[in-house]
């Protein structure tokens, strides 16, 4: 879920782009050149991916997994949202360049925080801790975001109460989609490709000489 | 799903023939300036400012039409809970509901602020080449790094797109059909773990490619800008409009508060 | 057992890959390479093939220092593959990879094509006239600004390889060319690979192309070369290839399979000169000007090939070569060409 222009005021938006920045800055640490062309390919997997849509009754919801990103991409996931989230306001016609920065904290912080939880499953051991961990990232990561979308609302005024209300109680049924599609491909890029995880006990192998 | 915003780019119009960095620049600063509006006529007029910029820019309108069907549908929602959930004084009420007219005037505002700038950001980006656009926005100092990701992330994705719509159809071929279960959940993340390996798999042998033919780093283009007196004739009158906008939001501010459409 | 024939086209051309004994260890522990050694001579035209996880796209990435060797070395051009020359290196060597997806990355078809140039610095006009001259030996002028991936997957293919002429590569080395390729993409490739005067290693699992192509042949087994000799021979080996989980190319199967089914069966006079005239037919099929013969005994013959009639007399039974090879290539003719009945000319 994404906010659109026209509701934010100017201090939230220019706090968007402020945090979007450093947390840019912080996380793009050390990208070499060979990172560069590399993430952008898999950053517009999941570009793809958001156009992945969930029947629920008689709609449907689109896929985020911005969750999954923070598994699979640990700290790079904010670029790779950050990306997703330019591209979107700029060639789907939706509106969103003024709120790059806030969307982009919202998702970004999400894919983050899911990439923390994900990283806890170091002190557990148990059957399909993937799943579990994938999972609980999925959900956290859509329900941070949630909150962090209800909460700019909140900022424009009381008259956007109950709209942030209704936003965070969206984001419910969202965060169970988005906890399962998570678990379920943690799991299988486990089984599959384990080196695609984030935080893999075995270092990446250096492959190419540049 | 159009994912290429720059397919009429070629398109002539007085849009299309603006230099790309000052048409971003300029326009980029109007979109703010819409965004911050708060008077119900600032925002008509910057309505009407965005219809016209469409309509300069000689794009088609099935092309823009399509487009807005999605922001339309998004800003529904708001026109449904803004009325009721102002706080105050209500007007009257539906079915038990505190109605008030100033939530339907937010919401007015709000649909009329967002379409505006929807428009002026498809005229803008509908009228170059996408990597154009991006070229011109790092000219305006926007990040390198940045804007040469977001050339690759655009390029590749076509190719996943591809990809995946080939994937879903022999999926449905072999007779799954979405519900709304946990089968499907199931299927949707490995479907998206297989894109995912397939892209990891990718980026090896594109970096490879990229070496081969001598790639150090450095990503070299053979665009060129050339900017002119009109350019900047152009950007002044969008200058111009920026500052009667802004003009007039602030006035109507502070106009009497008995005016109960201001 | 390594056939070594050192094939007559190579002798007195210089040598301009030189792969010396090289190991390679992928960084999970799977060692692919194992002492790989063979050379390239100038103008060659060679192929190399060999099962799948032979080393193939190991041993090419090697050949422009994507990846350096554990031991050994690979010197292209006297120039030994080292991390301070890889920029030269990647000059001299132009790899075309299997998927043209993997190398079409940037917005237009000019820009892709200008890559390999304009990160050699190359001055503006000097990359205009060289993506014209490439769109152009591939059939895509005036394609510049297109953009790649709304192009045909054919146009693909020929975009990749424009890539990689751009910048003008001594050596040119194609993984799988002909994949997917509509037939006639693949008559052009072909065509183009024989007229193109340059060094070209061709990988391939289509294995007819490689003895329409190349002179010479590498069969690539289990990180090692087992196999080095003229195309004619190693690809009519039925058991070297079968040994290695290969065939026959198709060519050479019809070939045999029709002079079994003239050897074995019994079968009317006009019908035998039918298949006769196909068989011979089949050799001559690429055009009366540009062909091989291609026969299963590499000699030449001191009378004039007719195209129009069938000469039965060419139908030879087996005898002993005296042509500098001691090869005779296992199980191809044997047997049947034995049961051969030599009739007279028509």
């Amino acid at each position: 879920m994404h906010i659109s222009e026209g509701i934010l005021s100017a201090p939230v938006l220019t706090a968007g782009y402020v945090g979007a920045g450093l947390l840019a800055a912080a996380t793009m640490r050390g990208m070499d050149m060979e990172e560069v062309p590399k993430l952008s390919v898999i950053t517009s997997v999941f570009f793809v991916t958001s156009l992945i849509k969930f029947p629920i009754g008689p709609s449907s919801v689109h896929l985020i997994l911005n969750g999954l990103a923070g598994v699979v991409l640990g700290w790079r996931a904010f670029p790779a949202i950050l990306l997703g989230v330019i591209l979107q306001a700029i060639i789907f016609g939706h509106g969103g360049v003024t709120v790059i920065g806030v969307n982009s904290v919202m998702l970004g912080g999400g894919a983050l925080v899911a990439y923390g939880v994900w990283q806890l499953r170091h002190y557990f051991s148990f059957a399909r801790k993937e799943f579990a961990f994938g999972a609980l990232a999925g959900g956290i990561a859509t329900i941070s975001s949630g909150l962090v979308l209800s909460a700019a609302l909140l900022t424009t005024g009381e008259a956007f109460f109950a709209v942030a209300g209704a936003v965070l109680a969206a984001h419910i049924p969202i965060m169970i989609v988005e906890g399962f599609v998570v678990g379920a491909c943690a799991e299988f890029l486990n089984r599959v490709k384990p080196d695609i995880l984030a935080g893999q006990k075995r270092a990446k192998p250096q492959v190419t000489a540049t | 799903m159009a994912l290429d915003i720059d397919r009429y780019a070629s398109v002539a119009s007085p849009i299309q023939r603006w230099d790309p960095r000052v048409k971003t620049a300029a326009l980029g600063v109007l979109i703010v300036t819409i965004a911050l509006l708060k008077t119900i006529p600032m925002a008509a007029a910057a309505l009407v400012i965005g219809a016209a910029i469409v309509l300069i820019s000689a794009l088609p309108l099935h092309f823009v039409s399509h487009g807005l069907s999605f922001i339309l549908v998004f800003l529904v929602p708001f026109f449904l809970i803004l009325p009721f959930s102002y706080p105050g004084q209500a007007a009257f009420h539906v079915l038990g509901l505190p109605f008030a007219w100033e939530g339907l005037r937010l919401a007015a505002l709000i649909f009329m602020k967002a379409l505006a700038i929807v428009l002026i950001t498809f005229s803008a980006f509908g009228s170059s080449r996408f990597d154009v656009s991006m070229l011109a926005l790092q000219r305006l100092k926007c990040p390198k790094v940045i804007v040469q990701m977001l050339l690759f992330t655009y390029r590749y994705t076509f190719v996943f797109l591809d990809e995946m719509r080939r994937m879903y159809t022999a999926m449905r071929a072999r007779g799954f059909i979405e519900r709304t279960d946990r089968r499907t959940l199931r299927v949707l993340g490995h479907f998206v773990g297989t894109l995912l390996v397939h892209s990891f798999e990718r980026t090896e042998r594109v970096y490879k490619a990229m070496l081969s033919k001598g790639y150090q780093g450095e990503l070299h283009s053979m665009v060129e800008f050339q900017s002119n007196g009109v350019d900047f004739i152009k950007a002044a009158v969008v200058l111009a409009l920026v500052v009667a906008l802004l003009i007039g939001d602030v006035g109507g501010r502070f106009a009497p508060a008995a005016q109960a459409w201001y | 057992m390594v056939l070594n024939v050192m094939p007559h086209s190579a002798m007195g051309r210089r040598v301009i890959i030189d792969v010396d004994n090289v190991y390679f260890t992928y960084p999970d522990g799977h060692e692919v390479l194992k002492g790989l050694s063979f050379h390239l001579h100038a103008g060659e035209k060679v192929a190399l093939i060999g099962p799948n996880g032979a080393g193939k796209s190991t041993l090419m990435s090697h050949l422009n220092g994507v990846q350096l060797p554990i031991s050994g070395r690979v010197v292209i051009e006297d120039l030994e593959v080292k991390k301070e020359n890889l920029k030269q290196i990647r000059r001299k060597v132009g790899i075309v990879f299997q998927d043209p997806d993997d190398q079409l990355f940037c917005p237009t078809v000019f820009d892709d094509v200008a890559f390999g140039p304009l990160n050699l610095g190359l001055p503006r006009e000097e990359i205009e006239s060289r993506v014209k001259e490439a769109l152009a030996v591939v059939g895509l002028e005036g394609f510049e600004q297109r953009s790649s991936f709304h192009l045909s997957f054919g146009e693909r293919k020929r975009l990749a390889l424009a890539t990689v002429l751009s910048y003008q590569p001594e050596i040119l080395v194609f993984d799988e060319p002909s994949t997917n390729m509509d037939p006639m993409n693949r008559r052009n490739l072909i065509n183009w690979l024989k007229a193109a005067d340059r060094t070209i290693l061709l990988c391939t699992h289509d294995l007819d192309i490689a003895l329409e192509v190349c002179d010479r042949c590498l069969l690539l087994v289990d990180g090692r070369i087992l196999a080095d000799g003229p195309a004619a021979e190693i690809l009519y080996d039925r058991k070297l290839l079968e040994d290695n989980k290969l065939e026959l190319p198709l060519a050479v199967m019809t070939h045999e399979m029709l002079h079994g089914i003239l050897a074995e069966q019994e079968m009317d006079e006009a019908d035998r000169v039918v298949i006769g005239r196909f068989l011979h037919a089949h050799r001559h099929v690429h055009g009366p000007d540009s062909h091989r013969h291609v026969h299963v005994h590499a000699h030449d013959h001191d009378h004039a090939h007719l195209h129009e009639e069938v000469d039965e007399t060419h139908f030879h039974e087996s005898e002993p070569h005296d042509q500098g090879s001691d090869l005779t290539p296992g199980g191809a003719a044997g047997p049947s060409r034995d049961k051969l009945k030599v009739e007279g000319g028509k």
